[in-house]
């Protein structure tokens, strides 16, 4: 547009930016039309027509773009909070029909205790307790895991890789652990271990019996008195104190005494089901995981 | 006046039309929007400083729009896109923010 050959550019295009921020054109055209005269006739006026659509279309874009940004954003927070609202929904249902479910349990083992002699009642409590089935009561140690501070650079979000948090395979191998050190009882955040019970992961939440437990994580077993002795001399307990050191995981292991476990979830039978005439199963060796 | 009128008429097209952009043009409407405000802001303090043209008017609006978009394009293609739409909105922003400031000091002498 301008048939200035030698017109310079300035070599900092910030500090031209700062201080000159109008087109340049605008300055060639003024100094053109100084030249030449105004354009005028039909050439002009088609100029200024299709300045005026210009101006048209920008006001139409602020619209759409305004109308674009207004319809997206309610729409994906109300999604959002719809999701949350079904969850904390659903996750009272659940914790309702649970405690429905331990009343009924607790009803029909006081009616069973009040059908069977001493003896047999005697003997299911045992097995019920061995199984993970009832409430059991005892000496034993508490295990706590927890990650590692955030290693991550709170201004840049920079960070290394997240080594120090507890995953799913920790918990599996402090529970292998001290099942191999004795334990007859196991609880993860107050969860009872069952022979069935998984310990897995879902995204970055681990969950126990699919239910998700948060940190910090806190193991509890009973079980005989130098079970805090063995634990700490199996191979998992050397691998937390190594990974305390090195990437600043917490770890502790204590002996508690008088220790309350909770009964699990009823065991979900699938494809088996309880033979028609009960035989008495003879008490066999202590069940394993 | 005819220009405000022209922006006025634009604005009730939009409200009256209603249209829904492609989802493959969305990226770049916030940024071809700034884009646009840089040659409106451009345009008035032209306007003020006695040296308004047309058609240099229509050449930097398109050409604002066009490459904003280009630069948000390249930017996803190349998986800088964020960073390059930033870079684009401070240059554009820095370019509004002194054409306001010099049409501010013509309008109230401050």
């Amino acid at each position: 547009m301008s048939d200035d050959k030698n017109r310079v550019y300035a070599p900092d295009f910030l500090t031209e930016l700062f201080r000159n921020p109008l087109d340049q054109g605008y300055a060639d055209a003024a100094k053109h039309k100084a030249l030449t005269g105004e354009p005028r006739g039909w050439r002009a006026a088609s100029v200024r027509v299709v300045s005026a659509l210009t101006l048209v279309a920008v006001g139409f874009l602020l619209v759409v773009a305004y109308k674009q940004t207004m319809a997206d954003e309610p729409s994906r927070s109300q999604a959002r909070a719809g999701l949350v609202d079904q969850i904390e929904q659903r996750q009272d249902a659940t914790d309702d029909l649970q405690r429905a479910a331990d009343g009924l349990r607790d009803e029909v083992a006081r009616q069973r205790d009040a059908v069977l002699d001493d003896r047999a009642a005697a003997l299911l409590r045992d097995q019920e307790a061995a199984a993970g089935l009832a409430r059991v009561r005892g000496d034993g140690v508490e295990v706590r895991l927890d990650d590692a501070p955030d290693a991550v650079d709170a201004v840049t979000g920079a960070g290394k890789q997240d080594l120090g948090r507890v995953l799913d395979r920790d918990l599996q191998e402090v529970a292998n652990a001290l099942w191999s050190a004795g334990a007859e009882a196991i609880s993860i955040n107050d969860q009872r271990l069952t022979a069935t019970s998984t310990i897995r992961a879902a995204g970055s939440a681990i969950l126990v019996d699919f239910r998700p437990v948060n940190r910090p994580y806190v193991v509890r077993a009973i079980g005989p008195d130098d079970l805090e002795d063995s634990f700490e001399d199996s191979d998992t307990a050397r691998l937390f104190r190594a990974l305390v050191e090195d990437e600043g995981m917490s770890f502790s292991v204590r002996q508690v005494d008088d220790l309350t476990l909770p009964a699990a979830s009823d065991p979900h039978l699938r494809f088996a089901s309880p033979s028609p005439t009960a035989t008495p199963t003879p008490r066999t060796t202590e069940g394993g995981k | 006046m005819i220009a405000v009128l022209a922006l006025a008429v634009g604005v009730v097209l939009g409200v009256l039309l209603d249209p829904t952009v492609p989802a493959a043009l969305q990226p770049y409407l916030p940024i071809a929007v700034v884009a646009a405000l840089d040659a409106v802001f451009g345009g008035v303090r032209a306007r003020l400083d006695g040296i308004f043209d047309d058609k240099q008017f229509v050449i930097s609006f398109i050409s604002n729009v066009l490459v904003a978009a280009l630069i948000v394009y390249l930017g996803d293609q190349l998986g800088v896109g964020g960073q390059l739409s930033t870079g684009v909105v401070v240059v554009l922003g820095v370019r509004i923010f002194g054409n306001v400031a010099a049409i501010r000091r013509r309008l109230f002498k401050a």
